[in-house]
């Protein structure tokens, strides 16, 4: 590809080279538009926010100093990578199964529950975290049956926990991760499944040796986008969960929001963002990002 | 009649749609302002008392923009392109906006002085209503009566039940210090210290930090909480719907909400305009008639019933009870406290 410098030896071979200069300038043509709009709304900003958090409101390096020897910041910071993990961990824990039968079964059960996680989906995250405020409330249906069921004593406190928040989070991202799954198993062929079978494994073999490892580009995938969708959350914890549990995202609209704080809110930012890149790196380097795209 | 003139809120705002850029070109031929408002009750109580007049009266259309966006403010200054002209924001935090020049200054040829009464400007603003943060409280839960200062809210033993506060940093330190002892005229400047020392003793039983209107009226209406810090028009909207809720003036903090106009906005002139006109007696009237927020005009109470009047922060008996939080002093140390406020929160 080093745009066809060699002399050509045989008109076939020049017309050859001239094909691929031409599906070379083609492809270039094809990307150039998203490229200029991934750079110009996506790569400028970031730039900026960058000068920002160096230059707002003078040229110093105090923004990150402050962020690396304030407490709160790090312990907002540590908060909002370990409850990521915890929820990208529950999702994929409770979705697998559901996304596993949604494949295997072609009646009505997979349409059924293919409507259910489409509707949860379609739902807003706002509307559901209310939801939550309700079924877990003190007037709500759970500390009802825990009395109607005559526990005795007073009842476990459930909202305003780290467990509200975690479950309200779960429950948002969860139709994420049984999408993500369903688009990579529905392409595993059963007939992978039968040839193992024909081979004299049994169906716990079958499933570990054969699907697994196939639906693993999904798992990849799906826990990736709840992973970074979770470290934006912030209205969920707020509403269910306690102070505790302040995510970054929290932080950084306060700053914006209330303190015009620009400056610090964009170091803030550009530390998410740097953290992030580096477990990206990281998984990179172990499990390969190309294996995001199936 | 409230629910026809929410509506009507909800369409006009509906109609305005998504961000709007206005350019300079569109704004020529309409007459129009934009106004940054809070959405919901608010913008429909603005809109009866405030832009409709003003439409009739001067042809100037007023289109809304929700929800109100102190950042946004920065955001147009810096980018000179502007989503309104108008918005609404606290005493403290128009100071610091005006500080950093992102607001307009007032245009003396459009606004009249003798027409403003006395304490009307500030920081190049104009006062638009005065919003009470009180102890709101469930009467059925106290039969016996219900706590009647921020002392009586920090006494778990004679008042025990299920706590909530506002997420704010400088309100909390208020209350703590009030509920310390400090005498209402020496709360300001505060003694920070002293302060967190106190909210050390009710953190225990706060079940909920808040951080907005809606969430605080759920805590209540819902029984969740028992007692709580709560926005004055809030704890009466709740009252009006039949909830056995009470609202307790002594030591509440009364803070004026003030009008500003974006530095640059493309419609300031008709945005003074419109300024002058809502602050008069009437229109300010019309709006704490239909939300609970006191007019900053003395005026005003002509045409305000003794029944609705009672329930006003910047009523006499209670605005006499309650305290005026230092505005300079706040705007200083606002983001200070909230750092220290919100480490605390989360240790």
């Amino acid at each position: 590809m080093a745009g066809g410098l060699s002399p050509a030896a045989t008109p076939g071979a020049e017309l050859g080279v001239r094909n691929a200069r031409r599906g070379q300038r083609a492809a270039w043509l094809l990307l150039g538009p998203p490229s200029l709009v991934l750079t110009l709304l996506f790569m400028v900003p970031i730039a900026l926010m960058l000068v920002t958090s160096v230059t707002d409101p003078r040229l110093s390096l105090a923004h990150y100093q402050r962020i690396f020897t304030v407490p709160l910041y790090t312990h907002v910071m540590l908060n909002t990578f370990v409850t990521s993990l915890i929820v990208t961990a529950l999702c994929l824990v409770l979705g697998y199964p559901v996304a596993y039968v949604m494949t295997r079964r072609t009646d009505w059960v997979s349409t059924l529950l293919l409507t259910i996680v489409a509707m949860s989906f379609w739902t807003g995250f706002l509307v559901r975290t209310y939801a939550w405020l309700v079924v877990l409330g003190s007037k709500g249906p759970v500390i009802a049956a825990y009395h109607a069921l005559g526990l005795g004593g007073s009842p476990p406190k459930l909202l305003f926990t780290s467990f509200a928040s975690t479950l309200g989070m779960t429950h948002i991202l969860l139709p994420y991760m049984i999408l993500a799954l369903f688009a990579v198993m529905k392409k595993i062929e059963p007939d992978h499944l039968k040839a193992a079978a024909s081979l004299g494994a049994r169906p716990r073999a079958a499933f570990r040796e054969v699907f697994l490892p196939l639906s693993l580009p999904g798992v990849v995938n799906g826990s990736l986008l709840v992973f970074v969708i979770c470290l934006g959350f912030f209205v969920t914890p707020i509403l269910l969960g306690t102070p505790r549990d302040m995510m970054i995202s929290q932080l950084i609209n306060q700053q914006i929001e209330e303190l015009l704080a620009w400056g610090f809110a964009s170091a803030v930012a550009v530390v998410l963002l740097v953290a992030t890149g580096i477990i990206l790196a990281v998984y990179n380097r172990f499990a390969g990002l190309d294996r995001l795209w199936g | 009649m409230r629910r026809r003139t929410f509506l009507k809120g909800v369409a006009a705002t509906a109609a305005v749609g998504g961000p709007l850029i206005v350019t300079g070109r569109t704004i020529a031929q309409t007459r129009t302002i934009y106004v940054n408002t809070w959405g919901g009750s608010w913008t429909a109580a603005e809109e009866a008392a405030f832009f409709k007049p003003f439409t009739e009266q001067t042809g100037i259309r007023v289109r809304t923009v929700a929800p109100v966006s102190y950042a946004k403010l920065k955001a147009q200054v810096q980018s000179g392109s502007y989503e309104w002209d108008i918005t609404a924001v606290t005493q403290a935090d128009l100071l610091r906006a005006e500080r950093e020049g992102l607001v307009e200054p007032i245009d003396w040829t459009i606004v009249k002085k003798e027409k403003l009464f006395p304490n009307a400007v500030y920081a190049n603003g104009l006062a638009y209503c005065a919003l009470g943060t009180n102890l709101a409280y469930r009467k059925d839960k106290f039969p016996q009566g219900g706590p009647k200062t921020w002392a009586d809210f920090w006494d778990m033993k004679k008042f025990p039940g299920n706590r909530s506060m506002y997420n704010n940093a400088v309100r909390a330190a208020q209350f703590a210090l009030v509920a310390d002892g400090v005498p209402p005229d020496k709360v300001f400047p505060m003694d920070v210290d002293r302060a967190f020392k106190k909210l050390d003793q009710i953190k225990p039983h706060i079940k909920v930090w808040w951080t907005q209107g809606n969430q605080s009226q759920q805590l209540l209406r819902d029984g969740e909480v028992d007692m709580m810090v709560m926005w004055n028009a809030r704890a009466s909207e709740l009252a009006q719907q039949g909830h056995p809720v009470e609202v307790v003036w002594h030591g509440a903090a009364i803070t004026t909400t003030m009008w500003g106009i974006a530095k640059g906005a493309p419609n300031r002139k008709a945005a003074w305009e419109f300024l002058q006109f809502a602050v008069q007696a009437k229109p300010q009237a019309d709006f704490a008639n239909r939300l609970y927020y006191g007019p900053t005009n003395p005026e005003a109470f002509k045409f305000i019933s003794p029944e609705v009047a009672r329930q006003l922060p910047t009523y006499s008996e209670n605005a006499k009870v309650a305290i005026r939080p230092d505005t300079v002093w706040e705007a200083d140390h606002t983001a200070r406290i909230q750092e220290r406020f919100t480490q605390w929160l989360a240790a």
